[in-house]
């Protein structure tokens, strides 16, 4: 029996891979005269296991090895093949996710042209070129794909408008302004398969007649941007961008970082070079866009999905998912679970799948799920057997939104995690709507006096009165969903408001203001780690913390190697 | 192409490319709004001006809206007013500036200080009268006994003494009373009834006879000025003056009846049947008593000073004199006894002097004359021993703060003592004489039905019979009030314009220097001009008027001292203009506001950033009307400003158009000179 032998080595070096230290260990890797290749790879979305190496054997299969370490001992494993941090997929993840769109991530090398086309890359475009332009947009509109930036608007319907148009310069524009906190997925696909999103735009702008591409990418993400940056090349030199008698010019834009620039119109405003804030429509860009000419803004994650459509034909694509979100969606899970990361999983997945099933949370340890990032709203784990998808959502008060996704745990406060997404958002207003700007102000200022134990019940009924407003008097998705965290907390969740005014207590014992230290001095060893690490010296000699001083800022808490120190109610155990 | 829509159920007719604002507007409808202006491009900004779409429900801004045929549109439902109001108070929320100057919101008569401060800075002096006189009718008598409630609220307390604002009234009263003759409109034939001939009955008087309404005046007393005649000593207001001033009130057409008494010479219904309405203003003539035993014995205190001044300042020698009581009326017997010649002067009052209602001047000055002050005293007998009266007191602490917010006085036990006098004058208080048939509240005073002047069909009143002893600027204002409301009964006219906004930025007790807003750069820094006083030994044994009036020279330089807080938008304000229409409480919504921050580098325009409703007016009017880019808009969230480039101020090729000053809705553009 011959041995199995490594064939190639995949480190995983997209940002996250980055982030835990994969650029270490692929040095390492390049440092050792090996009889094969290492190569680099995006994402495969397991952000925990970072970073990842994969050994692809001989006879095909592979092996993956996580959390890899810079140092020799974890080297020297992969290269015997070793038991040590293997890595399996989690079963019960791998049972329900469908990875569709993100089918090359961390497969292939996001630089590597050849490898794209091998795997089927372009393959999409080529049949599109195969059709007439009207075909390729109705294919889209029976795939049924809808925008995945958090509009929903069906994808095909979007294209027909500017395919109508008939004017000299029409513009497409790759929304990749991904502003949401803790979302990833556009990130992860850029850098991963660039030339899947780019083959998309290709795509589109043969459909729909475009005559110059925009790519407004937040400039936080170089690496995405080198990566696109290098595809283009590529494009340029096998002249990919030439579709039907244009050639096409591919730009990327990069974005100063402001939120509201994922909006469509603050895009247009900061691509023309403009202040990045939104204006009234109509007319829509479709009518009148960059410059003044017509012109469509798709999300990153829409476009990466194209290609899949054209490939494998819109009947397929639209067997996936419910009946009025079809497809795939990428979801970036994080929060108070095991396994965060990027999944993806067919339209329709409930939310308890998601957050258990895939994201390894503990059922006992969960009180709700945050989606759509910051403007989202949150759902309570009572109604976590809602099927994800555009429509249901929305119903319950949250949005899908672009896919972030963060699973709140049973120690946190709902009060304060609205007071969080607020402070996000009433800072990234863009000014304009007295709703938004002041509105969204007035509101976090609200919810900051609750938390600091100086609310009363007039201020919830102002939450409830201005939320509302602030949606329907704001001209940008930023304002119309800026609310939401508060509603959707003071729906679910106002027994917590409530006990914060009336009782001066947080449950989860997070907002200061209603906690003190203690510290059981009954199993105390004395080792006094929590005098010396607290910054301000607020526990004393014989191991009594002087709460007038203390900051609570959990450093005693977190050290105590015995875990005598508790948050409890301000007031109950002194 | 026309497009009909349907607008609170009226078909309108919306030509092509026409919002739903300015069809509504050419029909006769205005929406309010803020950020448009039809020379630039749309800004849809301050959703002041939002519709609503009956079947959608959604809220849309009609001026930038075009309407769609058949569309039917909500302008006036609860639900789009309510809309309104809270973008309002939103945007009320965050403008910091001052409607009306502190010294304005805080003087009872709300007279236009900043102007007529301004005025006697420039050395118009008649003008200054004329501003004066549009709020106070008795500006010789205010202007030396008011006890300044403007100067307490002037922001110029942040460094240094408040503008000497009462003496620019006497300056300008002094110097051009006699001359200024107000425009006075025919007589209407309606004629109005007024009893009393005080401050309260003489500024009803004058504002019915500038509205072309005949007063006619009576009066108990042969000669007309009440308290100010009566009560208030020579010293502080001469006689003559007084006579002065009241003369203008006959050349102006105002009748007077003398020695005529509500009650004993006629009764209300008998004025009822001959005037078309009648103003009482009887005052407050009732002294209070000392509340304990013997208190027969003391001279009430209003009685002392009616003694002297309808004497023509002569009466006896009081001997030693003893006054109970701490407010101003406490203090005018204590100064007239110096007067009149007495060695031993003494005030008791049962708090402690941080406590005593009297102006601080007043006591100031009644300690320079020689008055001794007795303080946490509290009388329990009264009694006559022989020929001298003997005043039982106790000793008292002060306590926890009562109703009023002063602390409460606490008897100590077995403290009591014993002091002689020739004269124990009780200055504790006054009530309203209130004729049977008038209703009255739990003080005596008349009470009015709610939220007017009025206490009866055709019955009106003003002044200390209706607040209780107040100050003749109050009584001025109150007569007002009320003239103006009979006006509007008599004439059916509308003169009464009541702000509901009142934007300020906060007394200057919580301000900074940095928090103050200065027009000019040249305000002067000098101290606070000084009254000057006639000699104390003069003081101590006549009646003479104890100041003299600032001389012109004094008064110039005072006006330099004024930082001229009012807004320069305080007549054109849109923002107040809406708040106000939709009866927006500046303060309703509470929150942080921008840092002050202003801007006054250009020589002619002055950028008051805290003013700025981020409409973008200004932005876009420079691009595109003046086709210069001078202004932009910085920053994001609450801090979103509109800033000059590099923040160097506006430069040098700023043509000084105007056209940014004029369109915006606010004052955080504006012009550096008031007008």
């Amino acid at each position: 029996m011959s041995k199995i032998a490594i064939k190639k080595i995949r480190v995983g070096v997209a940002s996250c891979g980055v982030a835990a230290g994969a650029d270490a260990v692929l040095e390492l890797l390049r440092n050792r005269a090996l009889p094969f290749t290492v190569e680099e790879t995006g994402c495969l979305g397991h952000c925990y296991a970072e970073p990842l190496v994969e050994a692809v054997l001989d006879n095909g299969e592979s092996v993956f090895y996580r959390n890899v370490k810079a140092d020799d001992r974890d080297i020297d494993n992969i290269l015997a093949l070793g038991e040590k941090d293997r890595f399996e997929i989690p079963p019960k993840r791998k049972s329900k996710e469908l990875i569709k769109v993100l089918a090359l991530a961390g497969k292939i090398d996001p630089t590597n042209f050849d490898e794209y086309v091998e795997n089927g890359g372009y393959a999409g475009l080529k049949r599109a070129l195969s059709m007439t332009p009207a075909e390729v947009v109705n294919e889209v509109k029976l795939s049924g794909l809808r925008g995945r930036g958090g509009g929903g608007f069906p994808t095909g319907t979007k294209w027909s408008f500017l395919a109508a148009k008939d004017t000299q310069e029409k513009i497409l524009i790759c929304n990749a302004d991904e502003g949401d906190p803790g979302a990833f997925m556009d990130r992860s696909l850029m850098e991963s398969v660039p030339h899947q999103v780019l083959e998309g735009m290709l795509i589109a702008a043969y459909a729909t007649g475009a005559t110059k591409l925009f790519i407004y990418c937040r400039a936080e993400y170089p690496m995405a941007i080198k990566h696109l940056k290098i595809a283009i090349e590529q494009i340029y030199a096998h002249r990919l961008n030439t579709v039907g008698d244009r050639v096409l010019e591919i730009i990327i834009k990069e974005g100063a970082g402001a939120f509201v620039c994922g909006e469509e119109t603050a895009l247009i405003a900061s691509l023309e070079g403009q202040r990045g804030t939104p204006r009234f429509r109509p007319p829509f860009p479709t009518d009148k866009g960059w410059q003044g000419h017509p012109s469509m803004i798709n999300n990153v994650e829409t476009f990466g999905n194209v290609p899949l459509i054209l490939r494998e034909g819109a009947e397929a694509f639209a067997a996936i998912g419910t009946e009025g979100s079809k497809g795939t969606k990428l979801f970036a899970l994080a929060g108070d679970l095991k396994n965060p990361g990027l999944v993806e999983v067919p339209m329709g997945t409930t939310l308890r799948e998601i957050v258990f099933d895939i994201g390894g949370a503990d059922p006992d340890k969960v009180k709700a799920v945050q989606t759509g990032g910051p403007s989202g709203g949150c759902i309570p784990v009572e109604l976590f057997d809602t099927p994800v998808d555009y429509d249901s959502l929305k119903k319950l008060g949250a949005i899908m939104g672009s896919g972030g996704m963060i699973v709140i745990g049973n120690d946190r406060c709902m009060v304060e995690t609205a007071r969080y997404f607020l402070d996000f958002t009433h800072r990234e207003s863009c000014g304009k709507c007295t709703f938004c700007r002041v509105g969204t102000t007035r509101m976090f200022e609200t919810l900051e006096r609750i938390v600091a134990g100086q609310g009363e019940m007039s201020d919830l009924a102002f939450l409830e009165d201005i939320g509302p407003k602030i949606r329907a008097g704001s001209l940008c998705g930023l304002g119309q969903t800026a609310p939401n965290p508060v509603l959707a907390t003071l729906r679910f969740f106002r027994h917590e408001y409530e006990e914060h005014v009336k009782d001066h207590r947080c449950e989860a014992m997070q907002c200061d203001a209603f906690v003190d230290m203690y510290l059981d001095r009954a199993k105390c060893i004395k080792c006094k780690l929590c005098i010396k690490n607290c910054p301000i010296g607020a526990i004393s000699d014989d191991f009594a913390i002087d709460n007038t001083k203390c900051t609570k800022c959990n450093a005693c808490k977190e050290i105590c190697p015995k875990k005598t120190i508790f948050r409890v109610k301000k007031g109950e155990l002194l | 192409m026309s497009i009909e829509f349907i607008l609170d159920g009226q078909t309108l007719t919306a030509k092509a490319g026409q919002t739903i604002m300015e069809a509504a507007q050419e029909f006769g409808i205005k929406i309010p709004g803020l950020c448009r202006e039809a020379r630039i491009s749309k800004t849809t900004s301050c959703f002041v001006c939002v519709v609503r779409d009956k079947k959608s429900g959604r809220y849309l801004p009609s001026c930038a809206t075009l309407p769609s045929p058949g569309q039917e549109i909500e302008s006036s439902s609860p639900e789009v007013l309510d809309m309104r109001k809270t973008a309002l108070s939103l945007l009320l929320s965050e403008h910091a500036g001052d409607c009306e100057a502190p010294c304005t919101v805080a003087c009872p008569a709300h007279a236009n200080v900043e102007e007529y401060v301004r005025a006697g800075r420039k050395g118009e002096f008649l003008n200054s009268l004329k501003i004066i006189k549009e709020r106070i009718p008795l500006p010789m008598s205010i202007g030396r006994v008011c006890p300044r409630f403007c100067e307490k609220d002037c922001r110029r307390n942040v460094y240094g003494e408040a503008v000497a604002i009462n003496d620019f009234k006497r300056l300008a009263a002094d110097l051009y009373y006699d001359e200024y003759i107000e425009d006075l409109p025919e007589l209407s034939g309606k004629k109005v009834a007024i009893v009393g001939a005080g401050p309260g009955g003489l500024s009803a008087a004058y504002f019915l006879r500038l509205e072309g309404i005949e007063p006619t005046i009576f009066e108990a007393q042969p000669k007309a000025g009440g308290m100010l005649r009566f009560g208030i000593p020579e010293y502080r207001l001469p006689k003559a003056t007084l006579d002065r001033e009241l003369a203008h009130f006959d050349k102006i057409g105002v009748k007077f009846e003398f020695n005529q008494k509500l009650g004993r010479d006629f009764t209300l219904d008998q004025l009822k049947s001959k005037f078309d309405a009648v103003i009482v203003a009887i005052g407050c003539w009732k002294a209070s008593g000392l509340r304990c035993e013997g208190e027969e014995l003391a001279t009430p205190g209003i009685d002392f000073l009616y003694k002297i001044s309808s004497n023509g300042n002569v009466a006896p020698n009081p001997g030693k004199v003893v006054v109970v009581g701490g407010g101003n009326t406490a203090m005018d017997c204590v100064r007239s006894s110096v007067r009149l010649g007495s060695a031993d002067v003494n005030c008791f009052y049962r708090r402690t002097e941080a406590e005593m209602p009297a102006e601080k001047i007043e006591i100031a000055e009644a300690k320079e004359e020689g008055v001794n002050f007795h303080f946490l005293v509290a009388p329990l007998k009264l009694e006559k021993r022989g020929e001298k009266l003997v005043l039982i007191c106790r000793r008292m602490k002060l306590g926890e703060p009562d109703a009023s917010g002063r602390r409460k006085p606490i008897e100590i036990p077995n403290s009591e003592f014993e002091t002689e006098a020739d004269t124990v004058i009780a200055a504790i208080g006054q009530g309203t004489l209130s004729p049977v048939g008038i209703p009255t509240d739990r003080f005596g005073n008349i009470e009015l039905i709610k939220d007017s002047s009025k206490f009866g069909e055709r019955l009106y009143a003003a002044g200390d019979c209706v607040s209780g002893a107040a100050t003749v600027v109050e009584a001025v204002a109150s007569g007002r009030q009320a003239a103006l409301e009979a006006t509007n009964a008599l004439l059916g006219k509308a003169l009464i314009i009541d702000h509901a906004v009142y934007v300020s930025r906060g007394k200057w007790q919580d301000l900074t220097q940095e928090d103050l807003v200065f027009l000019r750069d040249d305000v002067s820094t000098d101290l606070r001009e000084k009254l000057k006083f006639i000699n104390l030994e003069s003081r101590k044994n006549s009646f003479e008027e104890v100041c003299q009036t600032m001389s012109s020279v004094q008064i110039t330089r005072e006006g330099e001292r004024c930082i001229e807080c009012s807004c320069t938008a305080k007549n054109d304000c849109a923002l107040r203009e809406y708040g106000d229409a939709y009866n927006c409480d500046a303060n309703a919504i509470k929150g942080k506001r921008l840092p002050v921050s202003y801007d006054i580098r250009h020589p002619a325009i002055i950028q008051d950033r805290g003013k700025c409703i981020k409409c973008g007016v200004c932005v876009k009017v420079c691009k595109e009307v003046v086709n210069q880019t001078l202004l932009s808009f910085k920053k994001r969230g609450f801090s979103t400003c509109v800033g000059t480039t590099f923040d160097k101020g506006l430069p040098d090729s700023c043509i000084e158009c105007g056209e940014c000053v004029e369109s915006c809705p606010t004052g955080a553009l504006a012009w550096r000179i008031k007008k």
